[in-house]
């Protein structure tokens, strides 16, 4: 083995023992941007250990065409492995968990080494390009808006004007006859997706923004069998669902 | 290099019908519904960007492809991912009627429609597939360029710049002017390619996924700046085109020079953040980024201009060059780019786009940029290797006739554009307000014109293809 190869090795098992973390930790609740970062993290450590590799090994540039489509394909993917829905089965199981890491870790190793194995220095180009996508993300992928100032006392409300703060009882009850079939008693999903700590996702005005405006399959209940008041009362329980 | 070529044209043939047909209905000459409006506005928008970047990215692989040694096969396999990213955008206007634009703003597509959701995620998987070839081919490029000039320092012509004693003393010379726009559009296409990507996954997922939140101003952020710098790349692309054909018009050399260089490395840097005055008008926006898009703005787009335009003039000047239809193209361009060009700068000028961005002063700058600056590059640099190739030009008669078409009717389309927008039309609305549709009926007069033009230039095209291979030069 080379000097590049002990490198790439070294840098390879750290992210693995970095990727196994939820095994230890257990079901853990990380925001979604600090998630992001993680995963820019592991999938910069196997596009390292990538690069290290493919530099380890002779190249011959012209037979390098089926790399450089693979190195191409590889971010795809891993922007799709990345779906930061807090509750599918990878992020909710420790070992599923740590199978999306390690999928990540294989797309970001693809991602260097096949790009270097096609030419020198797209795999730097491929690597940088697979970690920006992950940091990239912080801002807005799985992310909801921060709370924005009150609109101007002139801007319409689609709502009416004199809504009380929401009775989250009351939304409970209404969740229970218009929402449960579909989200589950509890909020846990069912036909519809989980509606647990929606809160991370939609503030209150996002959730009720969201009611009263569904895309398809989800009902449109507002305005006819819910009031204003009821779209705030059900947003309102809603954020409590945990 | 033809394949390319010939696709990117016909795709353009197609969508200038569209978007004639789209302005006749503005002026109420041709009753079309709003929604078809708008699903035939995506098609026009989107095919009008991959037509010009199809044609563009032909005439660069060429080329690269005359320094260096580049695959075939992956060529054609971009190609392929064109093709399919086309059939698939199709797929979603047509029996689909997606209809929110290829720069649409999140939660656009997902709210409201009356279109599937399924014609949305047709939408974006074609857009995606469009990168993935674009990225490909980015990739060759770049990997091509870098083995070549040995690294990015040789790429850019770094040392020829800052130690250009030692470096001409050394026997080494830096690329050719052509190379930088290779260099440029390759470097830059593949982070616009990966920011493409990101915001195009992002939204397919919450298409599967409404759960996932999406952040709007990160994603009008990531939409603009994938569409912003894809649309002036195409202009790059086609400029490589210019630093070869205008050499063989004036038979004078266009030359590598310290200035040219710096001018490309202020677009390299530049163009990718110059898009930040697309949302001056957004408060949620970090104000610092709105003074740097105004200065990002001036410099990605007017060094290369100055450097690019006064070097092709010197090289025309007292040249003797003859006026071919070649010649005419590469130097109209160069009007259609300085024009749409300053058209760009105003609207980034912040007083000025409050009052102007939302305005059809916006489709005018890019339609000059495009019509008369893209698609000449393009049709300059196709006659000139044509002319070459049959070793004649076209008649007089024959290049006054092209000549009022494409630049007269031209002119008097993207004008009507300028004035209506000055005068405060909105875009992007299937029906204007006073005085919207009488421009638009000028703009559709100038468009047929145009379409006129451009149909005598491919039936000379096509005669001069089919003359024997001619022994003398142009």
């Amino acid at each position: 083995m080379n000097k590049r190869s002990v490198a790439a090795s070294i840098v390879l098992l750290a992210t693995v023992a970095f990727a196994l973390a939820p095994i230890f930790r257990g079901a853990v609740e990380i925001p979604i941007p600090v998630h992001h970062v993680l995963h820019a993290m592991m999938i910069a450590g196997a596009a390292l250990a990538g690069i290290l590799f493919a530099g380890s090994l002779e190249r011959e540039r012209r037979a390098g065409a089926p790399w450089l489509i693979v190195a191409m394909f590889a971010p795809v993917f891993a922007m799709l492995l990345m779906w930061p829905s807090e509750y599918s089965y990878f992020e909710t199981h420790p070992y599923g968990h740590v199978a999306e890491h390690l999928g990540l870790m294989f797309l970001g190793f693809i991602a260097g080494y096949a790009g270097q194995r096609y030419a020198n220095g797209i795999g730097w180009a491929a690597g940088i390009g697979i970690v920006a996508m992950a940091v990239l993300g912080v801002w807005g992928y799985g992310v909801a808006p921060k709370a924005m100032a009150p609109a101007p006392a002139t801007m319409p409300s689609t709502a009416s004007a004199a809504i009380a703060p929401p009775n989250v009882a009351h939304g409970a009850t209404l969740f229970a006859q218009n929402c449960a079939a579909c989200h589950g008693a509890t909020g846990a999903g069912g036909a519809g997706p989980s509606l647990r700590n929606e809160r991370v996702r939609k503030g209150l005005a996002a959730a009720e923004a969201w009611i009263e405006n569904p895309a398809a399959p989800m009902p449109k209940l507002y305005p006819g069998t819910l009031s204003a008041q009821d779209v705030a009362d059900v947003a309102g329980y809603v954020e409590t669902l945990r | 290099m033809w394949t390319y070529i010939g696709t990117g044209l016909a795709i353009f043939t197609l969508m200038m019908l569209a978007g004639i047909l789209l302005r006749a209905a503005q002026a109420g000459w041709i009753p079309v519904d709003p929604g078809t409006f708008y699903s035939i506005l995506s098609l026009h928008g989107v095919g009008m960007i991959v037509a010009m970047a199809i044609a563009g990215l032909g005439t660069l692989w060429y080329l690269v492809r005359r320094e260096m040694e580049l695959d075939e096969r992956i060529a054609y396999i971009a190609y392929g991912f064109f093709v399919a990213g086309v059939i698939s955008v199709i797929v979603s206007v047509i029996p689909g009627r997606y209809g929110s634009l290829w720069t649409m703003l999140y939660p656009l597509p997902f709210v409201g429609t009356y279109w599937p959701a399924w014609a949305t995620g047709a939408w974006l998987i074609g857009n995606a597939l469009v990168m993935l070839g674009f990225m490909l081919w980015c990739a060759q490029i770049l990997g091509a360029l870098l083995a070549k000039y040995g690294g990015v320092r040789g790429m850019l012509a770094i040392d020829y710049v800052f130690a250009n004693r030692a470096f001409t003393q050394a026997g080494r010379k830096p690329p050719p002017p052509a190379m930088f726009a290779a260099a440029i559009t390759a470097f830059d296409g593949f982070i616009t390619g990966t920011v493409g990507l990101v915001i195009g996954t992002a939204l397919l997922v919450h298409l599967i996924d409404p759960t996932v939140a999406i952040d709007p101003l990160w994603a009008k952020n990531l939409t603009y700046l994938f569409g912003h710098s894809i649309a002036n790349l195409t202009m790059y692309m086609a400029v490589a085109g210019v630093y070869v054909g205008l050499p063989l018009c004036t038979k004078r050399a266009y030359h590598t020079s310290p200035q040219l260089a710096v001018a490309w490395w202020a677009t390299l840097v530049f163009v990718i953040i110059a898009y930040f005055h697309h949302l001056y008008m957004d408060f949620a926006q970090m104000q610092w980024m709105q003074f740097v898009g105004e200065i990002a703005s001036y410099l990605a787009a007017v060094p290369v201009v100055v450097v690019t335009v006064y070097g092709g003039v010197m090289l025309a000047h007292r040249s003797g060059m003859r006026w071919s239809l070649g010649a005419m193209f590469l130097y109209g361009g160069m009007i259609g780019w300085v024009v749409g060009g300053v058209g760009a700068v105003i609207d980034a000028t912040i007083p000025a786009n409050v009052d102007l961005h939302n305005t059809l002063w916006v489709p005018a700058h890019f339609h000059t940029y495009l019509l008369e600056g893209v698609l000449l590059f393009t049709l300059g640099w196709a006659f000139v290797n044509i002319e070459q190739r049959a070793g004649a030009v076209s008649n007089l008669m024959m290049r006054w006739l092209v000549g009022l078409g494409m630049f007269g009717g031209g002119a008097l389309f993207v004008f009507s554009f300028y004035i209506a927008g000055a005068a405060g039309v909105p875009r992007r609305y299937a029906v204007e307000p006073v005085p919207g549709p009488l421009w638009a009926g000028v703009a559709t007069a100038g468009a047929i014109v145009f379409a006129l033009g451009f149909a005598l230039c491919v039936f000379e095209a096509i005669r001069l293809m089919r003359l024997p291979k001619g022994e003398v030069a142009v």
